[in-house]
């Protein structure tokens, strides 16, 4: 390379030498020049250099040169009209100049000392010739760039309806753009109004990557690759600022801002794009905008689809104009190739291969293998995809032609993004994807597509609260959808793999999402957004009616509306958190607890998919590693375990934990995922004041802080770097290696064989995640929190147990009592709705089944009437997730103590007189052996739950600003909340009640209460005041708290234990005399050791205030028939009150 | 206010020849920040947008030094030989270019498309 080398006739001029060309950098590349010395261009110039030099020599050899002689100056004296020299020279085409004569004039001054080193006129000449080169180079290369950038933009079909576009947008308030794939419509229908002087402009997304690669490609061909006046904005990124006129957004985070802001005043053109796709968020947008438009006439809506059921957006919107785009797709050949029955696989069998194969034999067989185009082939689900993966492979190694792919969403990122990579010539790919390449992926080079017409669908279940994922035949529109996957590049073929007659009979569209799903957080938004009655609403395409008053339901059980249907103050609160209604419970309730840390990261680790990958879990060396992350106490502990073992490898390896990670088979990025959730959450809570500000960092650490700001400055720099760098350099695939990608996810051998092979290149080496992280967390913080969650006491343990418990509610399943003689796979567990569900194989319990059921010596004796063995060990599985495929599954659980939990947590807890027998939420009975314990149990539980609601309304309404009186008190002390934590953990941890426990039939939740009875004796004195204790209308009994109901079983035991008074001796105030069962409960749940009752005293009056919920203040108004006065006492004093008079009777 | 909220861009360079329109920052021989360069004509000038750099310029197009009108610098509509051509009048004055441009304007596919 360096070979040429061009001495002058001096000699000692040598133009390799660094010191003679630092000579010339002195002279054009000084610190103030446009180039200067050391920056990269200065490099690319002396590379330039030397090109330039080796042709200028080939040049001179070849003598063609014109270059050296002297015209140059004399073109004026030309006898032409136009005044050229006659001579040609490449020099006059430069329309730009280099003025060094001050600089020249003073080193010719000092002339003496660089002629010995002998920089000459002629070397300046010369670098002075390849500088104005160079610099013309440039801006050629820029301007073709820019020439080209603008002529594609000009070739896109929606380019000539470019002023029709704005001129619409500028008359009307709404104006619907239908394009098909490839029209250009999302990159340039923003930029269109940009240009035309629109700024304040937000473009909506279903999906995030999209918002980020969006603004990349506007923001490039916007000539603002480098500003900010482009941007994105998702859920833990932006990258707005004051300058950015355009941004792209999710659908998700333009809702949350509405909710902040909700004239939306920050905007001035909203266009949402893909508004066919009909996503739930996309549909509530759509219904929240219309409303918003009659209050923001300035406001611009332009919705943006594809050309599927326009008239539905446009009748919506007042018949607003619609502008038809012609999209750009190639031809494409449709094949019916229906599966003949005999090959139609039935439910349970697996998908028979060979519809399939037949397919990739046919392209084998009509088109020559150097006619590049690659396959995809659509199928319902990951189950699927393997099975045909299979045999696709067999085929494929026989005839060295293809390169089996699957895709989706559960494979791995780096899995995922080998659908991208290039085949090497004469093999093609064959991606088996399910419907995630219908939309989500594009995947270019794509000739043939094979679809199977089925897709599988998430549904929601409301009878049974369960989610179903099941097939279905796809739309019409899908079909389509499917088929232009494969004319993006080329003319292509589709064969469907079902009768033209089935298609026909296809639904036009898809289901929309808001159709098929919950919509507990949709109507928790819709109230907090105050948009009134959720079904009165007007949605572009309402939801059914029974839907709505599901989830209205469901959240009144979850204590997030009052019986009204109004926003609670937890309501509120909830709402604002961007996720499921009961991880948002969880959050609230960790905060009151010493636990937060723990539940920040369960809470997370609970919002992201899994990051254990499932390909991982038959490999053994995986299974091995993954061991002491799992936790039996739940799938939760396990997934706070690997969040914090990550956290340290990361404290202690940085970049190291990649590595970590394949090892264990986990998809880093949702660990990523996860710590930044996890930080959102923690500044959610701060910012409700749920959670004390950090400390300020201490003093003295100054020179830490300094340590951490040069680390930023550095991280910051390599992340620039590798924005810059990052070009899609694809790989080429390689036949029999990157074939078996399906199974080998986990084993490193492979990934790191490939990888060190890219690490040669610089840039690529750095983990961007790494960088990001680092950037966006402080590493040594996250590992105290990790170290304070990392070995949790059995207390912690409990008190995390039940804050998950809470949260999940209702959501429990109860062991099937014959579990003890099944098999680990056959284990069967039972909901309130849905009976007979097995464990998710994913989960912990799956493989240890054992730690759930009643230890055989803890068996003290079958009870007597069939009613299942009596323990004080009897749990219950709390779980995050039921699932139906093709079982209904479990997955997410954790185990809880069954009674302490029940009545800790549930909304409905009825007893018989003596408290013996208990019925939880109507499903679940127990059997106390001894009343007394029974009835300690339960009157701990009450004082608790009281308590705990307390503090807990104390805490919300301190957080809230609407302190409503309480303020007063100063809130919630950490003595109290310590106390109540100290508790309940005694509760869970130490309860040595013997019962059994067992699911109701049918028939006996029919035969269960007593119903209204006639008042025989009007209960004159409630004695939980507080709370109307009154006769339950529909149970009977009598209504202690709002979910504790007395003696409204049918119970034909005994029928007097209701007044039958027993001697008990008070532990805290040694009151000793005869109670029934309320009045014993009632006493207990009132009467406090000595020296709390002050504190108790002050919040209780708090609690007065603010009412609602069941806490129970000390003292009423009682008035005595005997004294025939009003007196204002403790219940405690009633009782000795009374007792006085029964005295004195005697 | 409004008016000035739905204006179109202002300094809009326009290539009478290709119809490449695109802002420009500048205009004349001395583009911000260049030292010791120099433009040999007067040129529109924007921000070279490809570049990290922000002291980066980029010459769009300039004034065709025979008829006057805007053309780009791009090889379809105009060259620069010790001043600016458009390519109408380079084709219109051929014979008086070097036969190095000939041959290569002759190159060239002829019919140059204009302004749709």
């Amino acid at each position: 390379m360096d070979s040429d080398k061009r001495r002058d006739s001096r000699g000692s001029w040598d133009w390799d030498n660094p010191q003679c060309r630092a000579q010339l950098d002195e002279i054009f590349f000084r610190q103030h020049d446009y180039i200067q010395a050391g920056s990269p261009e200065h490099k690319d110039f002396w590379a330039f250099f030397d090109r330039f030099q080796r042709f200028r020599t080939k040049k001179d050899m070849h003598g063609l040169g014109h270059s050296k002689s002297s015209e140059t100056g004399e073109g004026k004296e030309g006898k032409l009209d136009l005044g050229l020299p006659k001579e040609y020279d490449a020099r006059y085409r430069i329309n730009v100049s280099v003025c060094t004569g001050d600089v020249e004039e003073r080193l010719g001054r000092s002339d003496h000392r660089h002629r010995s080193s002998g920089v000459g006129k002629e070397q300046i000449a010369d670098c002075r010739l390849a500088y104005l080169h160079f610099l013309d180079f440039r801006q050629r290369q820029s301007f073709g760039k820019l020439a080209k950038l603008r002529r594609d933009q000009k070739n896109l079909p929606i380019y000539q309806y470019r002023d029709r576009i704005v001129d619409l947008v500028r008359q009307h308030p709404v104006v619907v753009v239908a394009g098909d794939t490839g029209c250009g419509k999302s990159t340039q229908v923003p930029q269109y109004l940009l240009s035309s002087g629109f700024s304040q402009i937000a473009c909506t997304q279903p999906r995030r990557i999209a918002c980020i690669s969006l603004a990349k490609r506007v923001s490039f061909e916007s000539l603002n690759q480098y500003g900010s006046k482009v941007g994105y904005q998702i859920r833990f990124e932006t990258t707005r600022t004051e300058a950015t006129k355009l941004s792209f957004l999710t659908e998700g985070l333009l809702l949350r801002q509405i909710q902040q802001d909700p004239s939306l005043a920050q905007y001035q053109v909203l266009i949402v794009d893909e508004v066919h796709e009909r996503h739930l968020h996309c549909d509530f947008l759509l219904g929240v905008l219309r409303s918003l438009l009659s209050c923001r006439p300035d406001l611009r809506l332009i919705l943006m689809s594809a050309t599927i059921n326009i008239k539905l957006f446009s009748n919506y919107f007042a018949s607003a104009p619609v502008l038809q785009v012609p999209g750009r797709l190639f031809p494409i050949q449709v094949i019916y190739q229906p599966i003949p029955p005999e090959e139609q696989a039935s439910r349970l069998e697996k998908l028979d291969p060979r519809p399939y194969l037949r397919v990739l034999q046919g392209i084998d067989q009509r088109y020559p293998s150097e006619e590049r185009g690659d396959l995809l082939l659509f199928l319902s689900g990951v189950a699927e995809i393997s099975t045909i993966q299979e045999a696709c492979q067999v085929y494929a190694t026989h005839t060295q032609r293809w390169i089996v792919l699957p895709l989706h969403s559960t494979l791995s990122l780096v899995q995922q993004d080998k659908v991208f990579d290039i085949s090497p010539p004469g093999v093609r790919k064959c991606i088996i994807s399910t419907n995630i390449a219908e939309t989500s992926v594009t995947i270019d080079g794509v000739r043939f597509v094979v679809d199977s017409g089925k897709v599988k669908e998430m549904s929601f279940d409301p009878k049974a609260k369960m989610q179903r994922l099941q097939e279905f035949w796809i739309s019409r529109a899908s079909a389509e959808q499917r088929k232009g996957r494969a004319g993006r590049t080329g003319p292509g073929v589709c064969y469907r793999l079902y009768a033209e007659s089935d298609y026909d009979a296809f639904a036009p569209y898809p289901v929309p999402e808001i159709h098929r799903v919950a919509l507990d957080s949709l109507v928790l938004q819709m109230k907090s957004m105050g948009l009134g009655d959720p079904r009165s609403f007007v949605f572009i395409d309402p939801p059914p009616a029974s839907s709505i008053q599901t989830a209205v339901t469901y959240l009144r059980e979850q204590g997030a509306l009052d019986s009204r249907g109004e926003l609670t103050s937890i309501g509120s609160l909830l709402a604002q958190l961007p996720v499921d209604v009961v991880i948002g419970k969880m959050l609230v309730l960790g905060s009151v607890f010493n636990v937060v840390e723990p539940v920040l990261t369960v809470a997370a680790a609970l919002s992201v998919q899994s990051p254990f990958l499932r390909s991982a879990q038959h490999n053994p060396d995986c299974a091995t590693a993954r061991q002491p992350l799992l936790s039996n106490q739940g799938d939760p502990f396990t997934l706070l375990n690997t969040f914090n073992a990550w956290v340290e490898v990361k404290g202690e390896r940085g970049g190291g934990s990649r590595k970590w990670c394949r090892r264990r088979g986990l998809e880093e990025q949702r660990l990523y995922e996860m710590v930044n959730l996890r930080r959102q959450f923690k500044e959610l809570l701060k910012s409700h004041g749920l959670l004390e500000s950090a400390a300020p960092p201490a003093a003295g650490e100054r020179g830490q802080r300094r340590e951490r700001l040069t680390e930023r400055r550095k991280l910051h720099q390599l992340k620039r770097e590798h924005d810059l760098t990052e070009g899609s350099r694809r790989k080429v695939l390689r036949l029999g290696v990157d074939a078996e990608g399906g199974s080998d996810s986990g084993s490193d051998a492979e990934d790191a064989g490939k990888r060190s092979k890219d690490k040669n290149r610089p840039g690529q080496s750095t983990d961007i995640q790494e960088v990001k992280f680092k950037l966006r967390h402080n590493v040594s913080e996250l590992q105290e929190a990790a170290l304070a969650s990392q070995d949790l006491s059995s207390r912690q343990q409990s008190i995390l147990k039940l804050v998950l418990c809470r949260g999940l509610y209702p959501q429990l399943a109860l062991p099937d009592e014959h579990n003890s003689t099944r098999k680990d796979s056959e284990q069967v567990f039972h909901t309130r709705n849905k009976h007979s569900v097995v464990i998710h194989p994913t989960s912990v319990f799956a493989s240890d089944p054992e730690v759930l059921q009643v230890p055989e010596d803890e068996v003290r004796e079958l009870g007597a009437e069939r009613k299942g063995p009596e323990s004080s060990r009897h749990q219950l599985l709390s779980f995050v997730t039921l699932l139906e495929t093709n079982k209904p599954y479990l997955s997410n659980c954790v185990r809880v103590p069954a009674l302490q939990a029940l009545l800790l947590v549930a909304n409905s807890v009825d007893s018989n007189a003596d408290c013996s027998r208990l019925v939880v939420d109507g499903w679940l009975e127990l059997e106390l052996r001894e009343p007394d314990g029974a009835l300690k149990v339960l009157s701990s539980a009450l004082s608790l739950r009281a308590d705990w609601e307390r503090l807990l309304l104390a805490r919300l309404g301190q957080s809230l600003g609407q302190g409503q009186g309480a303020s007063g008190a100063g809130g919630v002390s950490r003595k109290e909340m310590d106390k109540l934590s100290e508790g309940l953990v005694r509760f869970l941890l130490y309860t040595e009640v013997s019962y059994s426990l067992r699911r109701l039939t049918a028939f006996q939740t029919q035969n269960l209460y007593v119903g209204p009875q006639p008042e025989s004796e009007p209960i004159k004195n409630p004695l939980f005041p507080g709370v109307e204790a009154k006769p339950d209308p529909i149970k009977g009994g009598l209504r202690v708290t709002t979910f504790f109901t007395y003696n409204c079983l049918a119970d034909s035991r005994d029928l007097y234990s209701e007044c039958l008074r027993t001697f008990w001796t008070c532990p805290n105030c040694e009151l000793y005399m005869p109670f029934t069962p309320l009045e014993r409960m009632q006493h207990e749940a009132t009467c406090r050791p000595p020296g709390e009752v002050q504190d108790t005293e002050a919040a209780a009056e708090s609690s007065m205030t603010t009412s609602s919920l069941s806490a129970p203040s000390l003292t009423r108004l009682y008035h005595c028939d005997v004294c025939d006065e009003d007196l204002t006492l403790t219940s405690t004093e009633i009782l000795k009150h009374k007792r006085q008079h029964m005295a004195s009777l005697k | 206010m409004e008016q000035e909220v739905y204006a179109p861009q202002q300094n809009t360079f326009t290539c009478v020849l290709c119809g490449l329109s695109t802002p420009f920052t500048y205009f004349g021989q001395k583009p911000p920040n260049t030292r010791a360069i120099v433009l040999l004509e007067e040129c529109f000038v924007t921000r070279d947008p490809f570049s990290p750099d922000k002291e980066r310029f980029l010459v769009l197009g300039s004034k065709c030094s025979l008829c006057g009108s805007c053309a780009c610098v791009g090889s379809d509509c105009s060259l620069f030989y010790t001043t600016r051509f458009c390519m109408r009048c380079v084709n219109k004055n051929l014979e008086q270019f070097p036969a190095a441009i000939q041959s290569e304007v002759a190159k060239k596919p002829t019919s140059k498309p204009a302004v749709p």
